[in-house]
């Protein structure tokens, strides 16, 4: 039955292809998003998303699907390049940076789409995805992404915890902060851009986001943190898909891939959260101490 | 006048910092040798740690020069430990103690290598000239505030420093911390370090420092304890606020 519920829906190749690709997306999601949840930087996140809009659009007008990531990629870059280099004069508080990009770039991307025949369709696919569409070389991309992302963590792992720790003393050190901040938002924004063709550019905020969150609330140490990020993006990712095709093709309730894999991820989240309110409940019932021996 | 060269550390020549157009101390002029603790005095916005951070580089000098080590302060940042207030960092960050000590061999270790044994040597020994050798494996939020202090004074011990700066170190510290955080300060510059030390305790700084610096916006005065933390000087920068009580301590009223 359970063996039914999380294996039965892959034989399909396009489902197994939609597999390949979440679960990828899902690890990577969960590791990069504990230096998103560390560094604070989720509306920066939420902001790279937004301006990844239009050049979706660009990209899909230009040369179709496969457009969409090198489009995409162009305006990350772009957007994450000004971002980070306005940040760095510091006149600027950071978020009325990004509030200004985030809609400008949003804006653009809005009135491209609008200017489409099927405006409500391509917008819809752009926003969220289509996981079951997925297609080799978008998992080829996903797979490149990963890799960068593993040596860009094995590389700047230390500084980009310094950074994210005490940012002013890892200036007074030496090290040059605008550039982890460039390679640290280019991180974000290259998940960002893997991310769109399956989950589309609102969910992925979600993806990077939650696991990263739910982890955090159930361990204390960053390694232990990372790697249960990476699984419960995997494992969020496999149930997303399972529980969307089993309404889908079962019991005849359409659920969106993309945002069941998110649902999921959240269920996990706020189920975690409860635990936590139990447990510190009873303790205080029980008067007991709550300090954290380890 | 110069100031004295031989053996100094950190040269202030009529150094002023700014934040663009805005001064944030002038004409600051001595210097600290090496195995001296100098201690920077005066009120809240005196110009303290916009003149600790020009010394990490991190402010500019727009007039005048500041020399750390025989060079630029931007260019001496390896050799020069910093140590902020520990408040100013979140309790929250997932991160052990033993890991925020081992961030002061990070520049030793460089970029693809892992820490090797020397570093975690190292980062262990100075975590145990705080007093902390056994919170190694707690979390960083978990500590008191005092402890966190020393943590952070045992990451910039680790980077085996020629020169320490602390920011207001002795803020809202319980007296263990604070003895831990002098007697650890002390070693230091036994060592030969020299240390520059931010703080708002004028007795503390009177026993502890070998030289004092008094600022205002401005410097009021700079030589040892006793010829600079005088009433009559500490009215000048306090604005007439600070009291004498008997010969030695000194009560600001404020």
């Amino acid at each position: 039955m359970i063996t039914g519920f999380l294996i039965s829906p892959f034989g399909a190749p396009y489902m197994a292809r939609a597999l390949v690709e979440a679960l990828l997306l899902g690890a990577l999601c969960g590791a990069v998003g504990v230096y998103v949840l560390v560094r604070r930087l989720a509306f920066l996140t939420d902001a790279i998303t937004h301006t990844v809009f239009p050049g979706v659009v660009i990209g899909f007008v230009v040369s179709g699907k496969s457009g969409i990531v090198p489009g995409a990629l162009v305006c990350a870059v772009l957007a994450v390049g000004l971002f980070t280099l306005v940040a760095a004069t510091e006149r600027i508080h950071d978020d009325a940076t990004l509030a200004v990009l985030l809609t400008a770039f949003f804006a653009v991307g809005v009135v491209l789409v609008s200017r489409q025949r099927s405006y409500t369709a391509d917008l819809t696919a752009f926003l969220f995805g289509h996981v079951l569409t997925t297609r080799r070389d978008d998992i080829l991309v996903t797979a490149a992404v990963a890799v960068l992302a593993v040596l860009v963590l094995l590389a700047f792992g230390r500084p980009l915890l310094a950074g994210a720790f005490d940012r002013e003393w890892t200036r007074a050190s030496g090290y040059r902060i605008t550039l982890l901040d460039l390679v640290g938002n280019m991180l974000i924004a290259l998940v960002v851009v893997a991310a769109v063709q399956a989950v589309g550019t609102v969910l992925v905020i979600a993806m990077l986001v939650v696991p990263a969150a739910t982890a955090r609330l159930l361990f204390d140490r960053l390694a232990v943190i990372v790697a249960v990020a990476t699984g419960l993006g995997m494992l969020g990712a496999w149930l997303g898909l399972a529980t969307s095709y089993a309404a889908s093709i079962d019991h005849g309730v359409r659920l969106a891939a993309g945002a069941t894999i998110v649902l999921v991820l959240v269920a996990g989240y706020a189920l975690v959260l409860l635990g936590h309110g139990v447990r510190r409940g009873v303790r205080r019932v029980l008067g007991t101490r709550t300090a954290v021996v380890r | 006048m110069p100031p004295p060269v031989n053996d100094a550390a950190i040269v202030f020549s009529h150094a002023s910092v700014a934040y663009g157009r805005f001064p944030a101390v002038e004409q600051v002029h001595g210097a600290v040798r090496h195995g001296e603790i100098v201690a920077l005095v005066g009120p809240n916005g005196a110009g303290k740690s916009s003149l600790i951070k020009a010394v990490l580089g991190l402010v500019p000098v727009v007039s005048g020069s500041i020399v750390v080590l025989g060079r630029p302060p931007a260019q001496a940042r390896r050799q020069v430990a910093y140590v902020p207030q520990a408040d100013t960092l979140d309790p929250d960050f997932p991160i052990s103690v033993a890991q925020v000590v081992l961030m002061g061999r990070y520049r030793r270790i460089g970029w693809l290598r892992p820490p090797g044994r020397a570093d975690r040597a190292a980062a262990e020994a100075a975590l145990a000239t705080v007093g902390l050798e056994h919170r190694a494996r707690d979390r960083f939020g978990l500590l008191s505030g005092g402890q966190r202090q020393r943590v952070l004074l045992a990451r910039a011990i680790a980077s085996e420093p020629a020169a320490l700066v602390l920011d207001e170190p002795f803020n809202g510290v319980d007296a263990v911390s604070q003895e831990a955080l002098l007697d650890a300060v002390r070693d230091l510059s036994a060592g030969g370090a020299a240390v520059i030390v931010s703080t708002h305790d004028l007795p503390l700084a009177q026993s502890t420092c070998n030289r004092v610096f008094l600022l205002n916006r401005r410097q009021f005065a700079f030589g040892r304890p006793e010829e600079v933390l005088t009433p009559a000087l500490l009215r000048q920068a306090y604005g007439g606020a600070a009291l004498a009580v008997g010969d030695h301590g000194l009560i600001l009223t404020r």
